[in-house]
């Protein structure tokens, strides 16, 4: 199916598949405004989140942003958070629930700094254009040049001022349209009726794509249970910016390869239904947890992601997922998630 | 003051330490300046100490007087911090300016940060 044949199916009624052809093949639109968006303020903002998180924060350049892990002091995953350095401040993309414990978690460490943290998700909204076409129509909508990962614009869109930003977070193009809420319908209109068929895209397929493109998330993968680098964060993580909290746990992990376990893709026939949560077994012996789960039609299989000891993560591995329904057999695949298993 | 008289939950100042910081002020050329104690966010274990020679208190600081130095202190750092005594450790080996803080549940490896 071509993405045109999409266009004037935007009434909800798009099948996973469409949905899920459109992201990969030509652009979907997600309607995103659960993320939570802080906005930081005071010219000690960025040494604080420089001070509190893994990534390095000095230097960042405004209209550009970066992916940056707040850890606690045992170095274990409080949020993946994205900063993005505009006029005068910063916006923080947070997790979906994780708005408020990180507005709180700022202010916990905020002593005699400048720096004002303001919950923005509530008066503001955000839209993704993700897939290989979201350049073409933001092109279309604004005119906007490509932008580089990570780089961000402001333009107006249907007469609505808006905040584009490149954050790629699927491993493949994805632009966060941050904007006030009261321009949010349209903005969602001039995307759809573009003419360049655009697909309204749920949450499901959404995070369909993020399992079957191995990226870990907030609540699933990334828990206080989880490190950084077990969950595959490392190239969000700075080993020579100095000390931020957790940063000597992290670092000697990293150091002395003492990292116990990691991220993988698993993998099971379409009709078991292992459920999120279930401990891994390999012979009886806990070996990890199942962390996130769908079911691709494209890979004919359904797919999760887990956490799992080093010993039993190389690809081709057999498990046994725990469940109340029964136990159910899967198998180590490699991410992303290919056609043919790994 | 003496060490009899102390509220148990204050800020001190040894004397060796009150000693090397009048010795720093004046090689600072500010003979009459004071000390501002403090946390912030950051450090291996969440929390890092603040050491400051300054010649005045900011609004809403507690000021403390002991071995004739006035201690500077803002009010949330004041709350990780009472019941500290900061000492000074010296010779070829030593750590410098201590903090003895018995909120401190965990130290980072180099003891400059801490958890409560």
């Amino acid at each position: 199916m071509s993405t045109s044949q999409l266009t004037g199916l935007r009434d909800g009624t798009l099948s996973i598949e469409d949905e899920h052809y459109a992201v990969r093949e030509g652009v979907g639109l997600v309607d995103r405004s659960a993320v939570g968006r802080l906005r930081i303020t005071g010219e000690d903002a960025v040494d604080l989140l420089d001070r509190l998180s893994t990534n390095q924060m000095q230097g960042l350049a405004r209209g550009c942003g970066l992916y940056t892990v707040l850890t606690n002091n045992k170095g274990r995953v409080v949020d993946l958070i994205f900063v993005l350095a505009l006029d005068g401040h910063l916006l923080v993309l947070t997790g979906p629930d994780e708005r408020t414990k990180v507005a709180e978690w700022i202010d916990f460490y905020t002593f005699t700094e400048d720096v004002s943290v303001e919950d923005v998700t509530d008066e503001t909204g955000q839209l993704a254009l993700v897939g290989p076409k979201a350049a073409v129509l933001l092109e279309e909508l604004c005119g906007l040049d490509v932008l580089e990962t990570y780089e961000s614009a402001s333009v107006a869109i249907a007469g609505v001022e808006v905040t584009v930003v490149r954050t790629d977070f699927l491993k493949q193009p994805v632009y966060e349209i941050v904007l006030p809420l009261d321009g949010l319908d349209a903005v969602r209109e001039a995307a759809l009726s573009s003419g360049l068929g655009v697909a309204p895209v749920g949450d499901d397929t959404l995070d369909l794509v993020r399992i079957e493109q191995g990226v870990p998330a907030q609540g699933r993968e990334l828990t206080e249970d989880s490190n950084p680098l077990e969950a595959g964060l490392i190239d969000h993580i700075s080993f020579n910016k100095g000390c931020y909290i957790g940063q000597e746990v992290v670092a000697r992990l990293n150091t002395y390869d003492k990292v116990q376990r990691g991220l993988v893709g698993l993998s099971w026939g379409l009709d078991a239904a292992p459920e999120v949560g279930a401990d891994l077994f390999a012979e009886d012996k806990k070996v990890g947890v199942l962390t996130s789960t769908s079911k691709s039609n494209r890979l004919n299989r359904g797919i999760g992601l887990g956490l799992v000891r080093n010993a039993h993560s190389e690809p081709g591995v057999v498990l046994v997922a725990g469940s109340p329904e029964g136990p159910a057999t899967v198998v180590v695949e490699g991410l992303p998630f290919t056609s043919e298993p790994s | 003051m003496t060490t009899a008289e102390r509220q148990p939950l204050t800020i001190s100042i040894s004397e060796g330490a009150a000693d090397h910081v009048r010795d720093f002020t004046k090689q600072a050329g500010q003979p009459n300046a004071n000390l501002r104690v403090g946390v912030k966010g950051g450090g291996c274990s969440g929390l890092t100490y603040v050491l400051d020679i300054v010649d005045e208190p900011k609004e809403d600081d507690k000021v403390i007087e002991d071995h004739g130095l006035k201690l500077f202190i803002d009010r949330k750092s004041y709350i990780f911090l009472a019941g500290t005594t900061l000492e000074y450790s010296g010779g070829l080996n030593g750590k410098g300016f201590v903090f003895n803080n018995p909120n401190a549940k965990t130290t980072c490896g180099c003891g400059t940060s801490f958890s409560v």
